[in-house]
């Protein structure tokens, strides 16, 4: 560091230390204050946060999931032992989950369709013309004849047989539908689970999924995340106690790991966003930093203590004073790569963004400033918490990463992390984006609500949907034949995909009703020849029915109808088919009247969020690395000191892609928070070693030397920081929520690796390369410090 | 390293440091580039539509020999097979109307017909369909039946009492009948004895090879769907809610068989040893020779699908309707489903 900055900083660093107190009664009384706002903070989940901005698929889905229905889709499955589902012990079943979902807080009255709901209508013709009546509301059959004869209008029925009666007759779906913004996923979880409950048994199973039922779920487990979050706490201070033997080691790490947190949330508070439970693992990621800069201080300072300084705030003050570079550079690389995920236009990122960039700009304090003026107070007389003694093996492993690195072996390091590079690069193009398996990647694939799914989706044509918007030009578009067979053959384009499992519209229902004027000919099964026939047939499928009953096929002005398709997964790869589909049928078979518009539904959201995340997460890392770049070479003015630190991002990247891809983990919304908000934290390690080196630099010429010094002091912090925080983490993975684990996972890798870069590969690559920023050159050597204590050079 | 590249002089070092210094941004300026320029389309040209797929409804299907199998359905879809059905191949044809029936004369030679009066003829086994002029009504047009005969004879019974002729294999249609409102469904020919079935129970019967019809008087009012003669003489209609006619004197007089079911039977064979008749949710009903003895059940519970045509091939059934499917030896098998 130049000269004069280093006196300059150490003013401001003196200044800190000697008001002390009033420094530490302003932290605390902020603290508490945030403290206050952070207790309030609402931890839940909101889908439509998920959701891309502006993206046309999402605008498609707002405008028309009240008619069409959303995203909050629950659908329940009672299925039977033995026999089929037409006797009074099912039907009865049927009728009381219907009527108990009625009072369910959220559920959009008018989408509740079942055998016993209302809005199931049989039509028949009659002596007085077609009549359309309910197959079983309001009342259940009384006795046998009845049931066989609601087994045949229901079996004589596309609309029932099929979509709510399974064709095997061995189960029968019952679907309800959340508004949007009403929903509680908590409540709604467990309304629905006590509903499901009471209807289990006399040999009859329920199976209940949707995304209502999953982010219920995950809050449900709320408690035991917390509760494993304690628990890892709880390890790392084992750990750092373990290892460092001291109290202060132990227990300041923490302590800016909470303030940090603390203030983040208040911050959260004031900014009026909330907490999604599932990204409680990136406040693990975050505490990692601050807990990792601060373990840096710590160390440095019983160095500095070990090496005989005069006094605690001496020691203290050192430590800062070498340490301020590489820490304030690593928070602020940190913060910025955070911040640049705020750019994809995804609500929830943006707003994890800022929380996450206020969190770790927090570091600045609570680490820099706090953890410094804590040390202050701690004694200088060495006394050991415990006699367990582990620094002889630390130091043991890091002469070895020494030794390794300045040894001729420093060259195989640097060829195998460009090895590892290129082949993980590689690798890492089989990453799925969108989910990778089928059933929720949130969940263990052996847990009863994915098992609930593969059943329904077995039995049924398939509980998730997504809907395309047939939009007429004019009034009374959907009536023209053109329009209608043009639905029609789109849906057997599309059902021609192995996991569509169907489709409807109003180009179904108006063959059926053709039917039964037609004295139920089946020849005559087939749309009206003219706009006028079918606006006849649209006329006598309502007339009787309620209003809204029509309402899921086409608007009551028949401008604009609903082509629904159901799929049995919403993979990745199967969306991307289907849209890709769509498109290129909408491409080759234009309407006159009506233009299809893309696409709403669980499905349809889910793809705008597919063709958002992977261009937004690539777009990430390029600004991560711009602002990684900018910080380097703004503090060590030098393009080339840019270059040296991308490298362990680009590597943890690479790896961090690669192992999704292996352990079939898709970049889908769930994981992209933690995956954007880890692309920068390959390198902070490194920045104290690199630093640490150059800095020694200052004192004499011998990098060989200066790197052993380096990995033996900034190394030692390194080296506890990981390997409490990835024993820790490992915890994460006896989660009942899949995706906690392996988020628990993926941070543990992101540790690994920047531990191991900052250990092997970047003092390796210093030596190998030899690079002028650090070890200078004949025309820019380094500036030789003027003796250690700046006291002494006046 | 730096060492050497000191040795190398001024030039490269020069070289290696704005190589190292733009390699940021040339790494940064591909990722912005990737992110905004790349996309990923999935590969969906691999994904071929089955020939036979869920939605395609076959009204007909015909068995000119051997193993060769036409069906036409919605959408003017023709499919052949040349293996009794195991596997199938969609044939172009110039039409989108519903094509509500298929005859053949031979393996070669076929016509089909359907809604607003559209006709398609092949004489090349159907690698190449044409739609032929066939006279029209203002009213309506749509064709139910068609039935090919030796030396290029068809006939063609629809909406509007439709009754067309062709004598050249199905190239020039002559309208036989005036237009009355009322549809026929069947037109069938044993020799120069032959009868015609449609609404309201109409039976119709001509001894000249259909240059006069007489209308026969019908013990019923439901609609006759289908009729078929094994002899000059014997003969089964069948129609609407289970009705079942069977007449024993060249279709003269008609005797209405006890009702076993309220489904509609759309088609009746005789199948060398049985008459077999198919219609709505998969019910089938059979007879001895002497149409006497009736019974009524579904080919399989599992299956409730409407037919609207069975045929006999050496072996086996054939049946179209909702689905394309093979009945062997009582066992039936829906295709297109595996």
């Amino acid at each position: 560091m130049k000269n004069a900055t280093f006196k300059a900083l150490a003013q401001v660093i003196d200044w800190v230390l000697r008001h002390r107190v009033p420094v530490l009664a302003a932290i605390v009384g902020f603290t508490a204050v945030m403290g206050y706002l952070a207790a309030q903070i609402e931890v839940k989940t909101v889908f439509s946060d998920l959701l891309p901005r502006n993206h046309p698929y999402v605008e498609v889905n707002n405008q028309f999931k009240q008619t069409f229905g959303g995203s909050n889709m629950v659908s329940i499955m009672l299925e039977v032992e033995q026999g089929d589902v037409f006797n009074m012990t099912v039907l009865s079943k049927v009728r009381q989950i219907t009527q108990e979902l009625q009072k369910v807080e959220g559920v959009d009255t008018y989408q509740i369709a079942s055998l016993a709901s209302k809005k199931m209508k049989e039509v028949r013709a009659s002596t007085e013309g077609i009549e359309s009546r309910p197959l079983m509301w309001p009342g259940l059959p009384k006795d046998a004849a009845e049931i066989a004869t609601l087994r045949e209008a229901v079996l004589n029925n596309p609309l029932v047989y099929g979509p709510y009666v399974s064709i095997d007759m061995r189960a029968t779906l019952i679907t309800a539908d959340f508004i949007d913004g009403a929903v509680d996923y908590v409540k709604a979880y467990r309304q629905i689970e006590e509903i499901a409950g009471r209807a289990k048994g006399d040999g009859v199973l329920v199976r209940v999924v949707g995304e209502p039922i999953l982010y219920g779920l995950v809050n449900h487990y709320l408690g035991e995340t917390l509760q494993i979050f304690m628990v890892t706490v709880g390890a790392l201070v084992v750990l750092l106690l373990l290892i460092t033997r001291t109290w202060h080691g132990t227990a300041l790490p923490l302590v800016t790991g909470v303030v940090s947190a603390i203030w983040a949330l208040g911050a959260a508070k004031l900014m009026h966003f909330h907490l999604d439970p599932l990204v409680i693992v990136v406040a693990f990621l975050i505490t990692a930093q601050a807990i990792s800069n601060s373990v840096q201080l710590i160390s440095r300072f019983d160095d500095e203590v070990a090496a005989g300084a005069s006094s605690a705030a001496a020691a203290a003050r050192a430590s800062l004073l070498n340490l301020f570079k590489p820490g304030m550079l690593a928070i602020v690389a940190d913060a910025g790569c955070v911040l640049v995920v705020a750019l994809t236009p995804i609500p929830m990122l943006e707003k994890i963004s800022y929380i996450g960039t206020v969190w770790i700009l927090s570091i600045m304090l609570s680490a820099m400033v706090l953890t410094p003026v804590l040390l202050s107070w701690c004694g200088v007389r060495k006394r050991h918490a415990h006699p367990i003694n582990v620094q002889p093996l630390l130091h043991k492993v890091l002469g070895l990463c020494a030794a390794l690195v300045t040894s001729k072996l420093r060259f195989a390091v640097v060829i195998g992390a460009g090895v590892a590079f290129v082949v993980s690069g590689l690798y890492a193009f089989n990453l799925k984006v969108g989910d990778a398996n089928p059933g929720s990647p949130i969940l263990w694939p052996d847990s009863t609500y994915n098992q609930d799914a593969t059943a329904i989706n077995h039995k049924f044509q398939g509980s998730d949907r997504m809907f395309v918007v047939v939009s007429g030009k004019k009034e009374g578009a959907l009536k023209e034949p053109a329009v209608l067979e043009g639905m029609e053959r789109f849906q057997k384009y599309m059902e021609a995909q192995p996991e569509v499992g169907g489709s409807i519209s109003l180009a179904d229902i108006l063959p059926a009703v053709k039917r039964v004027v037609r004295e139920g000919n089946a020849r005559y099964q087939e749309l009206g020849g003219s706009a006028d026939e079918n606006g006849e047939l649209v006329y006598m499928f309502v007339s009787g029915a309620d209003p809204g009953d029509m309402d899921r096929f086409a608007d009551p002005q028949a401008k604009n109808g609903a082509v629904t398709l159901f799929f049995r997964d919403h993979q990745g790869e199967t969306i991307r088919t289907a849209i890709a589909r769509v498109k290129e049928y909408v491409a080759n078979n234009k309407l006159a009247d009506a233009e299809f518009l893309l696409a709403g539904g669980l499905v349809g959201v889910l793809a705008a969020v597919n063709e958002v995340i992977l261009a937004g997460q690539i777009e990430s890392i390029a600004f991560a690395l711009l602002v990684l770049v900018a910080c380097c070479m703004f503090t060590y003015r030098s393009t080339v000191a840019g270059m040296f630190f991308m490298v362990p991002v680009l590597l943890s990247n690479t790896l961090t892609f690669s192992y999704m891809a292996w352990k079939g983990i898709g970049m889908n919304i769930n994981t992209l928070p933690v995956v954007a908000l880890g692309i920068g934290l390959g390198v902070d390690y490194s920045f104290y070693i690199v630093d640490g080196i150059r800095e020694e630099l200052h004192h004499h010429k011998d990098v060989g030397r200066a790197i052993a010094k380096s990995i033996a002091t900034s190394g030692k912090g390194v080296l506890i920081t990981a390997l409490t925080l990835v024993t820790s983490v490992v915890l994460w993975s006896f989660s009942s929520l899949r995706l906690q684990a392996d988020m628990g996972v993926l941070i543990a890798i992101w540790l690994f690796i920047s531990a191991a870069s900052a250990l092997f590969l970047m003092p390796a690559m210093v030596y190998v390369f030899r690079p002028e920023f650090i070890v200078g050159s004949k025309r820019h050597p380094v500036e030789q410090a003027i003796q250690v204590e700046p006291a002494q050079a006046v | 390293m730096l060492k050497a590249i000191n040795k190398l002089g001024p030039v490269a070092r020069g070289l290696s440091a704005t190589g190292t210094s733009s390699l940021p941004v040339l790494i940064i300026g591909g990722l912005l580039y990737a992110a905004f320029f790349v996309k990923a389309e999935p590969s969906i040209g691999n994904l071929d539509a089955h020939p036979l797929e869920r939605r395609d409804a076959f009204y007909s299907v015909a068995a000119p020999g051997g193993a060769v199998l036409w069906a036409a359905g919605s959408y003017g879809k023709i499919v052949r097979s040349e293996d009794g059905g195991k596997s199938w191949a969609v044939q172009d044809t110039p039409v989108v109307a519903h094509l509500q029936s298929i005859s053949a004369w031979d393996a070669r030679r076929a016509v089909a017909v359907g809604n607003r009066g559209v006709a398609v003829v092949t004489d090349d086994g159907g690698k190449t369909w044409k739609e032929v002029k066939v006279p029209r009504s203002e009213v309506a047009n749509k064709l139910l039946q068609v039935r090919t005969y030796p030396d290029g004879v068809a006939w063609a019974v629809g909406e509007v009492g439709a009754v067309l002729k062709s004598t050249d294999y199905g190239a020039t249609w002559e309208r036989v009948q005036a237009e009355k409102d009322q549809a026929w469904n069947d037109i069938f020919f044993v020799g120069r004895a032959g009868w015609m079935v449609g609404e309201f129970g109409q039976i119709q019967r001509s001894t000249d090879a259909g240059q006069t019809w007489v209308s026969v008087a019908s013990p019923v009012k439901n609609s006759l769907m289908s009729v078929y003669f094994r002899d000059a003489d014997n003969g089964v209609a069948v129609g609407l809610a289970g009705t079942v006619l069977v007449s024993s004197d060249g279709g003269a007089s008609w005797k209405e068989a006890p009702p076993l079911t309220r489904e509609h039977l759309n088609c009746v064979i005789w199948d060398g040893s049985h008459w077999v008749a198919v219609g709505d949710k998969g019910i089938r009903v059979t007879s001895d020779e002497a149409g006497k003895d009736w019974k009524a059940a579904r080919i399989s519970d599992k299956d409730l699908s409407w037919r609207t045509q069975i045929v006999k091939t050496a072996d086996d059934f054939v049946l179209a309707g909702a689905n394309l499917a093979v009945l062997h030896q009582d066992e039936l098998r829906i295709l297109g489903r595996e």
